[in-house]
């Protein structure tokens, strides 16, 4: 009963979400409720699509995900956050004052954090939580903190203007918002908790928090950029950077993980990094009063927005199905899973096309709206130069990394054949599950072959950042649309042919089937197929000052020697520096301050009282 | 246009005629007689009439592997300016979809390798996915180059009538690393000698021999010829870079192109008959020159061009 409840109101909350994108995307509307107050722009408008579409696909998608689960109430409660996640989603990207904002933000934060623990029982998954638990409210806290800033300068909590302030406190206040929506986007190095909770959470909530609700920090440094209208280089190059560094090492750490959707999740990271990238070049074109720059690069970067909401929702779907049938998300223990899971696979396939930013597929368009941005402002001065190479140079390694990374996973869980009797025979099985996969795959090949509608609606999404650029000419961007339309169809048709042509040439042919060719020998087994840690291995070398290795491995003793193993684990270099350098000083400090906690009442009362004397001196 | 299509198509057509001199080249070097010069064309004649045997192991992936992987080379092609006339195609940024279409050749060429299970092409695969990484690095570096030279994002830009020789005579030093840089990226790209040997029918020596090792009759001839028309690509910009020199004459341009053809070709057989292939962890400190080549041409282009 609790079940089917819960899904009613899945499916009720998906409906009603339905209807919202066309409504959103007329522009104006108000809804003054005391100090909260909300207000729908081309920015959120692009946001809200992109929520509404991820979000109703996820819901779809839970129908069956969730159908065998026991407990009623534990998926009742898993669709009453589900629910309460997506509407404050989409109050965080439409709410134009400080209050609302912040409400949305900690109901956004708390209802995930539940969503992250809903399987509470596996220790593994509630420290996970908990580490989400500490960044996000250390976030909240940066967020306050420019907040605070904002209201000191301008007494009123309206998000909208801020042009007469210091510039030094612009710049403060960008480079805290920055922090503290970086946390939530999981800019590297604050992306800690990102691969713990991912993998924690079941998958139609990773698809929504990866896809969608870490694009809401995206969206904060947005909205604060366009409200300080304040235009310095400077901005561009922090995010530019910060989006190189994420995007290189996600993409690095991603390939040494063994865990799907771990390393789904560290391509998070290496996605935020290129949209970081996109705004950064923005950034710097609208600081050089470089329009064309401006508007390829932040277009660039919001369509990777809702590219990358697309395709990554797709792959944790994907991914759900997977752990669903087989049981395990370890790269390494599967295999073969294509020949009983069709639709996942051609539709994982096409998703790991897309987010390699491989043509014709949406990843491409966006990427390639961030090329043109980047050699634009090649020209413009030296450090502009030097950060377009260093963007350019890193987009191409990102690209170059991750179609190693997605032919690893494709290739190890997907082909080949079955490394463990949990991945021998496996169907796919679930309507429910496999029409949004179906949807979403559908959404990266339209969107890659006639990208024209949605670069406009970019295109207003990047109008309302208030750039004062009067109406952006269209003109020029309709023929890149046009060029990367025609090119997609023009390699279709040779495909077409070339097809054509062997199959031509197979008419009246006898194929056959036999064994995999062994090289001359003639005992192979499943497990003696190249492995997805082998196969990252050299890469993972080159990389390794960012991403070292550690492997445990017992040597092999004696004449009859005993079973040995192999064990590799990819440290993230955040990771272990944030427990060095922050948590542990942080807990020695405390440790050190024991001696205030004494459990004496009175003299709790007496240190409020004492701050609050201390306070009156400041007002 | 019609010119265009038609020199596309000359292109590939003899594409499998100037890797067959390669072969040529190394007997030479070797003291024997080698195979006949038309050798590529009798191998592909030979595929094509044989039927196929398929894995157990393989999926759909498998049989587009070839497919996708020559169409992305017949793609690229069209972009490309033959003999400096026009391509059959050409806009703003194609340099970019050219890059990220042999991309998906390569991704295409990987997965179906990855589907036979087997480890010697997971293996090459993984080599594969590897050098690459660096390779694009470099082509993008070059492409900087080219940008700061001629502010254009398309290859008729850079190769197609004067443009060369402009380039020439505004950054003449620079662009003979870029020669050089690129070179070493179509070595690599086309998985020649020292970064793979396509002669060693020893699988644990190669990279896109051994990817390739369970594909056999007409699938096998599309493969063979996806990378015979990959070479000429790449072969067809060096012979353009070498060679820019234009004429009123007739049939100049084409004759200028087929000689820096055989000049490309000829130090591609050289550079395998004198070199062995490197050790694999050896391979991507020569494929960082070439990136390091063609970021110092960019730097010095800095003070060159204004």
């Amino acid at each position: 009963m609790f079940l089917s409840g819960g899904c009613l109101l899945g499916l009720l909350d998906a409906a009603g979400k339905l209807l919202n994108p066309s409504e959103a995307s007329a522009s104006f509307r108000y809804l003054d409720l005391f100090f909260l107050s909300f207000h729908v722009d081309g920015l959120s408008a692009f946001f809200l699509t992109a929520i509404f579409a991820v979000s109703l696909m996820a819901a779809i998608y839970s129908f069956h995900y969730m159908e065998n689960e026991k407990d009623g109430i534990k998926t009742g409660v898993n669709y009453f956050f589900f629910s309460i996640l997506i509407a404050s989603m989409a109050l965080v990207v439409t709410a134009s004052n400080i209050l609302a904002f912040m409400i949305s933000w900690e109901f956004m934060s708390l209802s995930s954090f539940f969503l992250i623990i809903y399987s509470h029982k596996s220790a593994e998954n509630r420290k996970s939580g908990y580490l989400y638990f500490v960044f996000s409210h250390v976030g909240a806290m940066f967020i306050l903190a420019a907040f605070g800033l904002i209201y000191g300068y301008t007494g009123n909590f309206d998000l909208a203007t801020m042009a007469e302030m210091p510039e030094t406190v612009k710049i403060l206040i960008f480079v805290l918002s920055f922090i503290g929506f970086g946390i939530k986007a999981g800019v590297f190095p604050f992306h800690v908790w990102l691969p713990h909770a991912h993998p924690a959470a079941p998958s139609h909530i990773s698809a929504v928090m990866s896809g969608v609700m870490i694009k809401t920090g995206i969206y904060g440094i947005l909205r604060i950029y366009a409200i300080l209208d304040f235009h310095t280089p400077v901005f561009g190059y922090i995010t530019l950077i910060a989006g190189v560094i994420s995007g290189i090492l996600g993409v690095v750490y991603a390939l040494g993980q063994h865990d799907i959707k771990r390393l789904l999740a560290y391509h998070s990271v290496e996605n935020i990094g290129i949209i970081l990238i996109g705004l950064g070049i923005g950034m710097i074109g609208a600081a050089t009063n470089n329009p064309l720059v401006a508007v390829l690069g932040f277009t660039g970067g919001i369509l990777h927005v809702l590219n990358h909401s697309m395709f990554k929702s797709l792959l944790f779907m994907g991914a759900g199905m997977v752990l669903h049938q087989t049981g395990t998300r370890s790269i390494d223990a599967l295999g073969g899973l294509l020949k009983g899971m069709k639709v996942t696979g051609a539709t994982f396939i096409i998703g790991s096309l897309a987010i390699c930013g491989l043509p014709p597929f949406n990843g491409f368009v966006s990427e390639f709206f961030i090329y043109m941005g980047s050699f634009k402002a090649i020209p413009v001065g030296s450090i502009s130069f030097a950060m377009s190479v260093f963007a350019i140079i890193s987009l191409a390694v990102i690209g170059g990394l991750a179609l190693a990374c997605f032919t690893k996973v494709v290739g190890v869980v997907f082909q080949g054949e079955p490394r463990t009797k949990a991945a021998e025979d496996v169907q796919e099985k679930g309507l429910a599950m496999m029409i949004p996969m179906g949807i979403l795959a559908a959404a990266c090949v339209i969107i890659g072959v006639f990208p024209k509608v949605f670069i406009n609606m970019a295109l207003t999404a990047v109008q309302s950042l208030g750039l004062d650029y009067g109406g952006v000419p269209v003109e020029p961007f309709g023929q890149i649309t046009g060029n990367i339309t025609f090119a997609a169809l023009l390699f279709f048709v040779v495909v077409l042919i070339v097809m054509g042509i062997r199959s031509i040439y197979y008419k009246n042919k006898t194929t056959t089937k036999s064994g995999t060719w062994g090289c001359g020998f003639t005992q192979p087994t499943a497990k003696m197929q190249y492995t997805g840690s082998s196969y990252a291995g050299s890469i993972l070398e080159f990389f390794s000052a960012a991403a070292p290795l550690s492997e445990e491995h017992p040597p092999i003793k004696g004449r009859f020697p005993l079973k040995t193993h192999y064990h590799s684990h990819v440290n993230d270099i955040a990771e272990l520096h944030m427990k060095n350098v922050v948590v542990r000083p942080v807990f020695y400090l405390f440790d050190k301050l024991r001696w205030m906690q004494h459990g004496d009442i009175h003299l709790y009362i007496g240190y409020i009282l004492l701050a609050i004397v201390l306070l009156l001196f400041f007002i | 246009m019609i010119q265009s299509i038609l020199l596309w198509l000359a292109a590939i057509l003899a594409a499998p005629f100037f890797s067959g001199l390669i072969l040529k080249i190394k007997a030479f070097f070797g003291g024997k007689k080698g195979p006949p010069i038309l050798i590529n064309y009798y191998t592909l004649i030979k595929l094509f009439k044989k039927g196929s045997v398929y894995s157990n192991s393989t999926t759909l992936i498998f049989k587009l592997g070839p497919i996708i992987s020559l169409a992305a080379s017949l793609t690229v092609l069209m972009f490309l300016p033959i003999a400096g006339h026009n391509p059959v195609f050409s806009f703003n940024g194609d340099v970019i979809f050219v890059l990220y279409i042999l991309g998906l050749g390569r991704f295409f060429t990987i997965a179906a390798a990855m589907d036979t299970a087997s480890p010697f092409e997971g293996m090459g695969a993984a080599r594969e996915a590897y050098f690459p990484i660096i390779c694009e690095a470099a082509m993008f570096m070059i492409l900087i180059f080219f940008y700061r030279i001629t502010g254009e994002l398309q290859l008729s830009a850079y190769f197609a009538g004067s443009n060369t020789q402009s380039m020439w005579s505004s950054a003449g030093a620079p662009l003979l690393f870029i020669v050089i840089s690129f070179f070493i990226i179509l070595l690599t790209e086309n998985s020649r000698v020292p970064v793979d040997d396509p002669a060693t029918h020893l699988e644990l020596t190669m990279i896109h021999e051994v990817m390739v090792l369970d594909h056999s009759g007409p699938d096998f001839a599309l493969i063979e010829l996806g990378s015979f028309c990959k070479l000429i690509f790449y072969s067809s910009i060096i012979s353009r870079m070498i060679l820019p020199f234009e004429s009123a004459i007739f049939g100049f341009p084409i004759v200028m192109y087929i000689s820096g053809l055989l000049i490309v070709y000829v130090a591609v057989g050289v550079t395998e008959s004198v070199t062995a292939r490197y050790k694999m962890d050896k391979v991507p400190q020569f494929v960082l020159t070439s990136f390091a080549l063609a970021f110092f041409a960019t730097i010095i282009t800095l003070e060159f061009v204004k």
